[in-house]
């Protein structure tokens, strides 16, 4: 018990930072915001690829429709022209609205999918939409098989 | 809630969530309060003094429309001063994976089908995106630069483009109603000009009327820039003179995306919401794909690829390094799947336009994969050394290193000569140079000798040199850069001299050309050009080694700060580290060095004697002349290894005795070179200065070598999209 109760204390700590991908921004069709789908090989262990495909496909419909020129955009820079851009002071962008989305799917899929495979996706919002980060977490564990005592503290956590 | 950026002192630039404070430059200050007292008093002195006769004489609407345009001016002016330009934050550390002196100064994308270059920002740390450009005032790379613009104090790029555009022209406009209602008012009142209203109405009329002209020049210039889609940066450095705009949709969609698009979001001084997901282990892994147990297969020593040979030497550096008192050298700074085919990953995604993905190296010490359990039991550390050795193009490396635990193939023996003797070198450089020298020197030239050289001397001693000498045969995919860093960063003076480090060795292969000779090139001025010419930084770093081996150190430091591109420092380097790389018998970076001097000179024919590693480019002479001597010391040549069988050590000692019978050829011949490379210095010097306005001064040299390749090369393709042709 006293075993378990370590291993358990342990546990807690025991996902470490072992990696970060960068998924760059795919630039073929201009300077529209757009991400590789291109799966990464140091992912090839830990995500299926057809699940990090279909994040990064929505994310980039998500970014497409925030960009998009239509009635919506047009309407708010005429708005923001006639009130000499005050209305920035109350109202929130179209822009702004759809990152707020995307803010929380990426944090619904972190939840649901990534973090129980020890990934971690960050926003792309925060490296300036250059790169979605994913960070690769591994099992800390002791200095011994990392696998075995992973797999052991997991057993009594679980 | 949104609302405008700060402004303040920064000049419209947000809260900085990562730039260092700017001091403070009244004189930047000038230009804009001149503009505002202008436009402001100016306007002002109009609505006191013309106005009430305009709206009595004429109608009150007049005063009430200039005053909507005059609002309408200021609020512009004023988003366009205050408002963040689209300034990036800099790039956070485990970001740049790639280490100064090894990845490459540019990276070509493909936008519709134009090859587009993407430069390093050496201060920001990422390559900068298309149309991204570095402001030099503001000291910030900024989205979609247009210039920066002393009139507002702040830099016009993509989020307030659409304010100075609109600035300017409700700008324009209003001059013209001032100077139209002020003549119309002078007119009418000619015979009393001697009033103080008229003398007021008349001296903002000659203000007007100044102003009125480049005001009215700029807004039509924009005018233009905007139908064409293209910023003023690209229009004043002729980026698209001869070509294609990539970045234009067509004259209504282009006026239409500046004009009605959605106001783009600021990157900086953003709430970052703190990370509430957990990552608990146990961690979900997806089920192993073919490949993943191809190679658990072949792990256990069955060598038919370098896959397999990847993880087996892993397993053997663990044990050959176990006996070591030395610590461990910094892990390879890609983590990799083991026993993942990685080299073809690597391939596949270099054909593909988009840049390989890259992964960081800082988190090494806590990665113990779990295929990697035999070695993770005893040596975590170790098993992450001997992971570095994987790469792409492995067993150059790890045959050098474990000359005892032999079971790949013997073609591969070829190769760990040249690692061994290229990592011995390179870790001299990154510990420090001056003792590193000529322990690096004796572990190349043991390499050299016994093409088994264990470099396990030179191995303990730097065992950087391990993921380095894998560097060198891979230039991106191997980083010491983490603990290369800061010997580097010793050596380097900022800014420019970071990004003259940046090694060329790693273009895409999209170019189709590999051309070592492109490392040896400095950068053209087009930047939308054919791959053929973008490379223009070159691996100084590379020559380091050489250089320190040597005896050169001096070459390290003052070469340094004459970069702002590489290309005149690499000029200088090549002169004077090409004496140091003949010595070597077996260096990398000798054949960077050979590839230039070929093409200036002509080869002494024994220059193939020279032990060949992965990363030489071989020019058509040097393939040619090459081709029959190495098939005798075939063993030496890493092209060769899947070619020819493995050779022993008398070989080698005969292509050393002929290295050294070259550098005393070709030792007269080095003699004028640095004067040449002097030259082009100054020219380099004279251009590296700029920043902002890009790419115009950069120097440009001839492109000596050719790259295309004679018979007998193989291509290699690593790591980080560097391909390299080996003479077979």
């Amino acid at each position: 018990m006293a075993t378990e109760f370590h291993n358990l204390q342990e546990l807690r700590h025991s996902a470490s930072l072992a990696n970060k991908v960068f998924v760059q921004r795919d630039y073929s069709e201009g300077t529209t915001c757009r991400f590789q789908t291109k799966f990464p090989s140091e992912l090839e262990s830990r995500i299926e690829r057809k699940l990090f495909e279909d994040t990064v496909k929505t994310l980039n419909n998500y970014y497409a429709e925030a960009e998009k020129i239509g009635g919506q955009s047009y309407l708010e820079g005429c708005l923001a022209c006639s009130t000499a851009y005050l209305i920035f002071l109350c109202m929130e962008t179209r822009y702004e609205k759809v990152l707020k989305k995307i803010a929380k799917y990426i944090q619904e899929q972190n939840e649901k999918i990534f973090a129980p495979r020890g990934l971690l996706i960050t926003d792309p919002l925060e490296r300036g939409m250059r790169v979605i980060e994913i960070s690769i977490y591994e099992d800390r564990g002791s200095s011994g098989s990392s696998s075995g005592s992973s797999s052991v503290s997991g057993s009594t956590a679980r | 809630m949104p609302g405008f950026s700060g402004g303040g002192v920064g000049g419209g630039v947000g809260v900085p969530a990562s730039a260092p404070p700017r001091p403070f430059r009244p004189s930047r200050y000038v230009p804009v309060s001149a503009a505002t007292t202008f436009l402001v008093g100016s306007t002002t002195l109009f609505f006191c003094f013309t106005c009430p006769w305009l709206s009595e004489y004429l109608s009150s609407v007049i005063p009430i429309y200039i005053a909507v345009i005059f609002l309408f001016t200021l609020a512009n002016f004023c988003m366009a001063t205050f408002m963040d330009p689209g300034v990036f934050p800099r790039a956070e550390e485990d970001e740049d994976k790639e280490d100064d002196f090894r990845a490459p100064l540019y990276k070509t994308v493909e936008i519709k089908g134009i090859q587009v270059r993407m430069k390093w920002c050496s201060t920001c740390r990422f390559y900068r995106p298309p149309r991204c450009s570095h402001c030099s005032v503001c000291d910030n790379c900024v989205e979609d630069f247009d210039h920066h613009c002393p009139w507002v104090n702040n830099c016009i790029g993509r989020r307030n483009y659409r304010y100075f555009f609109l600035f300017l022209i409700s700008l324009t406009t209003h001059i013209i109603n001032v100077f139209g209602f002020g003549l119309v008012y002078v007119l009418h009142h000619r015979q009393q000009l001697d009033t103080p209203h008229a003398a007021v109405t008349m001296a903002v009329m000659c203000v007007a009327g100044l102003f009125f002209v480049p005001v009215a020049g700029l807004t039509g210039f924009h005018m233009v820039l905007v139908a064409r889609g293209r910023t003023t940066n690209e229009q004043v450095t002729g980026k698209f003179r001869g070509g294609v705009n990539p970045f234009t949709n067509g004259c209504s969609k282009n006026i239409s995306h500046v004009l009605c698009s959605s106001q783009a979001p600021r990157y900086m001084g953003r709430w970052r919401s703190p990370q509430a997901v957990d990552v608990q282990p146990p961690f979900l892994r997806p089920s192993l794909t073919e490949a993943q147990l191809e190679a658990k297969v072949l792990d256990n020593g069955i060598q038919n690829d370098r896959h397999s040979t990847r993880s087996k030497s892993s397993l053997d550096q663990m044990e050959s390094q176990s006996a070591d008192a030395e610590p461990p050298p910094p892990p390879k700074p890609e983590l990799r799947y083991h026993g993942l085919p990685r080299a073809d990953t690597e391939e596949s995604s270099l054909l593909t336009d988009a840049p390989p993905t890259p992964s960081m190296y800082k988190y090494r010490p806590a990665f113990n994969s779990p295929g990697r359990n035999h070695t993770a039991l005893t040596h975590p550390n170790k098993m992450i050394r001997g992971e570095s050795l994987d790469s792409p193009s492995p067993t150059i490396l790890q045959s050098s290193r474990q000359p005892s635990y032999r079971s790949e193939p013997s073609s591969l023996d070829g190769t760990t000569v040249v690692g061994g003797g290229v990592g011995g070198r390179r870790g001299g450089v990154e510990r420090g140079e001056g003792p590193g020298g000529p322990s690096g020197t004796a572990g190349v030239m043991s390499g050299g000798m016994s093409g088994y050289s264990l470099t396990g001397r030179s191995y303990t001693s730097y065992p950087s040199s391990l993921v380095l000498s894998t560097g060198g045969s891979r230039s991106s995919s191997l980083r010491s850069a983490h603990t290369a860093h800061n010997p580097l960063a010793t050596l380097q003076s900022e800014g420019t001299t970071d990004t003259s480090y940046k090694s060329l060795a790693n273009q895409t292969p999209r170019n189709g050309s590999l051309s070592y000779d492109s490392l040896l090139t400095p950068s053209e001025s087009p930047e939308f050009e054919s791959a053929a010419h973008e490379l223009s930084p070159q691996k100084p770093r590379a020559l380091f080694p050489s250089a320190t081996i040597t005896g050169q150190p001096e070459v390290v430091s003052p070469s340094s700060p004459l970069q702002g591109y590489t290309s005149p420092f690499l000029s200088a380097q090549i002169a004077q580290q090409r004496e140091g790389q003949l010595l070597q018998g077996s260096a990398t970076f000798s054949s960077p060095h050979r590839a230039y001097l070929r093409a200036v000179s002509p080869p002494p024919p024994s220059s193939s004697g020279l032990p060949e590693t992965q990363h030489l480019l071989q020019h058509n002479q040097d393939s040619s002349s090459r081709a029959p001597r190495n098939l005798s010391s075939s063993s030496s040549s890493p092209g060769a290894r899947s070619l020819e069988p493995p050779v022993s050590p008398p070989p080698r000692g005969l292509s050393l005795g002929k290295s050294q019978t070259y550098i005393g050829e070709a030792g007269p011949q080095h003699k004028p070179r640095p004067t040449g490379g002097g030259i082009v210095l100054g020219g380099g010097g004279a251009g590296g200065g700029q920043q902002a306005p890009q790419s115009t001064s950069r120097p440009v040299l001839a492109n000596h070598t050719t790259s295309k390749p004679g018979g007998g090369v193989k291509k290699v393709t690593g790591v980080g999209g560097t391909t390299y042709e080996i003479s077979v």
